[in-house]
């Protein structure tokens, strides 16, 4: 079941190099797109094809989409995205930041190695009704909290938007 | 070994028998199209011109394939694959049936039974998009992206009233799996209705069926490829098997959605009052609910032919506005009275 592991994380990297070199806008979005479902892929090999249907569902078919639906809005077929960034300090300074993502992420993993080791999986792992039950029990404060922060994000939209209430 | 003999048999099975509905469907579409408008319509090419479907796809087969100089060749391509390719897949989770009983062991009617399988449906339905975006996108002609425009700005707007109705579903039944949903319709609902869906949920019946006419792109909210604004809307540039792709991948989304709807609202393979089971042996049961299952998906292909030729299209503010402005809240006022009496009678 390894191979699964690697032919997937191989396709998402692949495909998220090409969504960031890629000119062609509508081609870069449909990298993305393939970025998501490696990763929902990914997810269901790891026991949890809640999570992998939710990330199809809002991910690829409703964020992605609204990305799509500007690129067609603001392009052409025949328009082209800007070339590569001239301005040398900028791209240092994002070479910086991704080197340290890459160091946070690494340290993410090994620690959450450390804290849940290799464990059997619970009964019922990953269907749903555990799924909601943690959700809404356990969890239930992060879960606001994060609605709120969407809302936040909402109102904000609206008002940049609209300008002249 | 014998499971996946099983597996395999179910595939191709309804894989053939949902290719031979849609093939069917485009027969009785222009059948009833010429019935409702008093003319004969196709009746040369066999009995009742039933052999026309062949003919078509023949001719589909053998034309040239064309692609316009100024396209983006590979997008091109994949447009009608991408489209065709969720309108398949989403029978793996549908219940077509109940089970055969050989040799004291159970054969469920359904490909898959998975306990995501209702959201399995709202993520692929969700795919659907992407075939018509490439399409128009990858023709490059004003026409095709036009038509595009509309379909991603329609398929979002629907596909939330859409989602709205089927919570709505998930909080009557309490889970995800199309065929715990199809069991649970058996039997009366206040002692005289049939136990069916559509009692429980009527408002979302109606919401669901709205909205599944506006995802499948068919009359009143067949925008996207409004013959008379946009010649035909993203598949403009499109000519020989892919654009036989795309229009055959609408009659394939036709059957699945005519047979989610019986699934969630017309009691999947009950016959009301009448317990089927009860007198008829293990085999032939399994095929009588077969049927029965499909002679109400038979019912809601033609409401969906009817419809389109006895209805105008709608202008595209109205679209968004019947989307927006009346569907949602609607929808969102079915589940807050739906989870309001299953918390007063809990």
């Amino acid at each position: 079941m390894e191979l699964y592991f690697w032919i997937f994380a191989a396709m998402a990297i692949g495909a998220g190099i090409f969504t960031v070199t890629a000119r062609d806008a509508l081609p870069s979005a449909l990298g993305l797109l393939t970025v998501f479902i490696s990763l929902a892929s990914l997810y269901l090999h790891l026991q949890a094809p809640l999570v992998a249907v939710f990330q199809v569902t809002i991910y690829a078919g409703a964020i992605l989409v609204l990305v799509v639906f500007v690129i067609m809005l603001l392009m052409t077929p025949e328009d082209k995205l800007a070339g590569e960034q001239k301005n040398l300090p900028f791209r240092s300074m994002g070479a910086m930041l991704g080197g340290v993502t890459l160091i946070l992420l690494a340290l993410g993993v090994r620690g959450v190695y450390c804290m849940v080791g290799e464990k059997a999986l619970s009964d019922g792992f990953g269907a749903p009704k555990l799924f909601g039950s943690l959700f809404f029990n356990d969890f239930l404060m992060h879960f606001e909290v994060v609605s709120v922060l969407l809302l936040v994000a909402l109102i904000g939209a609206v008002y940049l938007s609209k300008k002249n209430f | 070994m014998g499971e996946i003999l099983i597996a395999l048999i179910k595939v191709v099975f309804i894989w053939v028998w949902v290719l031979l509905c849609a093939v069917v469907m485009t027969w009785v579409e222009r059948r009833g199209a010429a019935m409702i408008q008093d003319r004969p319509g196709p009746n040369r090419a066999g009995p009742f011109g039933l052999l026309q479907p062949l003919a078509d796809g023949i001719k589909l087969f053998t034309k040239e394939d064309i692609v316009p100089a100024k396209a983006k060749k590979i997008l091109f391509m994949l447009g009608p694959l991408l489209f065709s390719f969720p309108a398949f897949s989403t029978f793996a989770v549908v219940p077509f049936g109940d089970k055969f009983v050989i040799d004291g062991k159970e054969i469920l009617l359904q490909v898959s039974n998975v306990n995501i399988g209702f959201l399995y449906i709202v993520a692929l339905g969700s795919m659907a998009v992407y075939g018509i975006i490439l399409g128009g996108w990858a023709s490059n002609n004003k026409y095709s992206i036009l038509g595009g425009l509309r379909s991603t700005a329609q398929l979002v707007s629907y596909e939330v009233p859409w989602g709205l109705a089927l919570l709505a579903i998930a909080l009557v039944y309490g889970t995800f799996s199309l065929r715990d949903i199809a069991l649970a319709q058996s039997g009366t609902f206040l002692g005289v209705l049939p136990n069916w869906g559509v009692f429980k949920q009527p408002l979302g019946f109606i919401l669901f069926m709205v909205a599944a006419y506006a995802e499948a792109n068919r009359v009143p909210f067949d925008l996207p490829e409004a013959e008379s604004e946009i010649v035909s809307g993203y598949h403009t540039e499109y000519g020989s098997m892919r654009l036989g792709l795309y229009l055959f991948g609408e009659y394939v989304n036709i059957v699945t959605l005519s047979s989610l709807i019986t699934t969630f609202y017309f009691g999947a393979w009950h016959l009301p009052y009448i317990d089927m089971s009860a007198f008829l042996g293990p085999i032939s049961y399994g095929i009588a609910s077969f049927i029965v299952f499909f002679l109400k998906v038979a019912f809601f292909l033609w409401l969906f032919v009817w419809v389109r030729w006895t209805v105008p299209r709608f202008r595209y503010d109205q679209v968004m506005t019947l989307g927006w402005r009346e569907l949602i809240p609607l929808g969102l006022f079915n589940i807050f009275v739906t989870a309001l009496v299953i918390q007063l009678t809990a």
